[in-house]
């Protein structure tokens, strides 16, 4: 089965396992992070054409022809993506366990919606828990990058 | 869970043949939310999984003259968005859009959210009030079922092992409110659902139907305590009245978002603010 990952193709053996397990374990991308396990944490948060999903309960069969994007695939040329520069700025993590599904759940957000306010970025954040407590900084780091882009 | 074949049927009567030459290996899975968590639980061990995903038009909006028809595959966070769906009811679109998290949106499929018959969901109650009906296409033929004997129990429909459901069709309220209380976090599962649909004409309400959904096994409606208001203005003495009724009358279950004294506190609360809603929005 293949599976497109940030822009490339691989080829991996599929048998009903979760996305998550499939990045980490044989693809190596070791950004998405495992929490809950079970959707509530937004840790192992992708894009799936450029949408948020949990590659925690999703199974790559799901997803193949689509276009799967995670931390990794962000920078270009040596240089962070927006967000990524926004949530260093604002000092927007202290582990950063969580940060790889914070700045992908918000380029979907800006995506959809390019001018949050500060309700529409609490609640479409809401699903991405934060175990450091970050969440002023990552509110701040979300505004940052609205102006920057 | 190895060597589980994932068929990806394009029609909904191909997928319920499917589900007949199959039996009880095959599952069906949509939107996968609920399936995944149960593979991975252990709860199913299917030797196939019967995917509607690549089904084609399976997750259309549209409006008819009947009122709005939804397809079983849209997203809950494509309902939540669509403009037809805001137009049509914002209760509705509200409904969707307080369900879980934005991930479970983008990936949870009206169908499955229905026929997961979960009790702690949000789109039961409000759709029960609303008078929705379901499509539902067999190996040999289609039926519809109205949402009020479509769930019989925990994770229990009226559905039979061979058919799918293909669409929702939803009657345009006059008026009508979604109340979710959450007890744990903002973005949990409701501890109590409210559902209330509306008609009135000047002050005096016509119709009314309230659901009540994840405090109890099913969503479920009182219709004598709907009954009360019709006829008759909504007073502040009758809502109460009204809210009351329904306390007293549903048998709330005990889990960790709240006890069944809890629930039944809160249910009053949240039938009283959900027909004050229908009331005062004019
Ligand atoms: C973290 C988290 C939070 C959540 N919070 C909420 C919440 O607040 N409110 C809420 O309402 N829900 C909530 N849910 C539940 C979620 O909404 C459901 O799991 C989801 O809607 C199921 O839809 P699906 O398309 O993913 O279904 P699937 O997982 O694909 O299927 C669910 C079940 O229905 C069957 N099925 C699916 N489609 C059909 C069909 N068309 N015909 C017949 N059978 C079918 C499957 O075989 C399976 O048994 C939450 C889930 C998670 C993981
Ligand atoms: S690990 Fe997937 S949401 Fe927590
Ligand atoms: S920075 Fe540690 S969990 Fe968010």
């Amino acid at each position: 089965m293949i599976l497109n990952v940030n822009g490339s193709r691989h080829e991996v053996k599929a048998e009903a396992r979760m996305l998550l397990d499939i990045l980490r374990e044989d693809l190596n991308l070791v950004g998405t992070k495992e929490g809950c396990g079970v959707g509530m944490c937004g840790a192992c948060t992708v894009l799936v054409d450029g949408k948020p999903f949990s590659s925690c309960h999703l199974l790559a069969e799901q997803v193949t022809g689509k276009e799967i994007t995670t931390i990794e695939g962000l920078s270009r040329d040596g240089n962070l993506h927006p967000v990524q520069q926004a949530f260093l700025d604002k000092g927007a993590f202290q582990c950063a366990y969580c940060t790889p599904g914070f700045v992908l759940t918000t380029i979907a957000l800006l995506n959809e919606n390019p001018s949050p306010s500060d309700n529409e970025i609490r609640e479409y954040l809401s699903g991405n828990l934060c175990r450091c407590g970050s969440y002023q900084n990552i509110l701040q780091a979300v505004k940052a990058a609205s102006e920057m882009i | 869970m190895n060597q589980i074949k994932f068929l990806e049927p394009t029609t909904f009567s191909e997928a319920s043949t499917l589900l007949a030459e199959r039996g009880d290996d095959a599952k069906v899975i949509a939107g996968g939310v609920s399936v995944t968590l149960m593979l991975q639980q252990k709860l199913i061990s299917p030797s196939i999984l019967v995917s509607l995903g690549e089904i084609v038009n399976g997750d259309f909006i549209r409006l008819e003259s009947d009122g709005l028809h939804i397809g079983a595959l849209a997203k809950l966070h494509d309902l939540e968005r669509s403009q037809i769906v805001r137009e049509f009811c914002p209760a509705l679109a509200h409904t969707f859009s307080v369900v879980g998290n934005v991930r479970v949106r983008n990936q949870a499929t009206l169908g499955g959210n229905l026929s997961a018959a979960d009790y702690a969901a949000d789109p039961p109650s409000m759709l029960m009030a609303l008078d929705a009906r379901v499509q539902v296409q067999g190996a040999e033929k289609k039926r519809e079922i109205p949402l009020d004997e479509f769930f019989l129990g925990f994770y229990t429909t009226a559905l039979e092992s061979t058919e799918i459901l293909t669409e929702v069709i939803i009657p345009k309220p006059a008026r009508a409110a979604y109340f979710k209380y959450t007890s744990i976090s903002a973005e949990g599962r409701p501890c109590v659902a409210v559902g209330v649909a509306a008609d009135f004409d000047s002050d005096l309400c016509k119709d009314l139907r309230i659901a009540v959904g994840a405090a109890v096994e099913t969503p479920q409606r009182i219709e004598s305590a709907e009954a009360m208001a019709r006829g008759q203005t909504l007073t502040d003495e009758l809502v109460a009245a009204i809210a009351n009724e329904y306390s007293l009358t549903l048998d709330p279950l005990t889990d960790v978002r709240g006890s069944a004294w809890y629930r039944r506190e809160m249910i009053r609360v949240f039938v009283q603010r959900a027909l004050e809603e229908v009331r005062n929005d004019r």
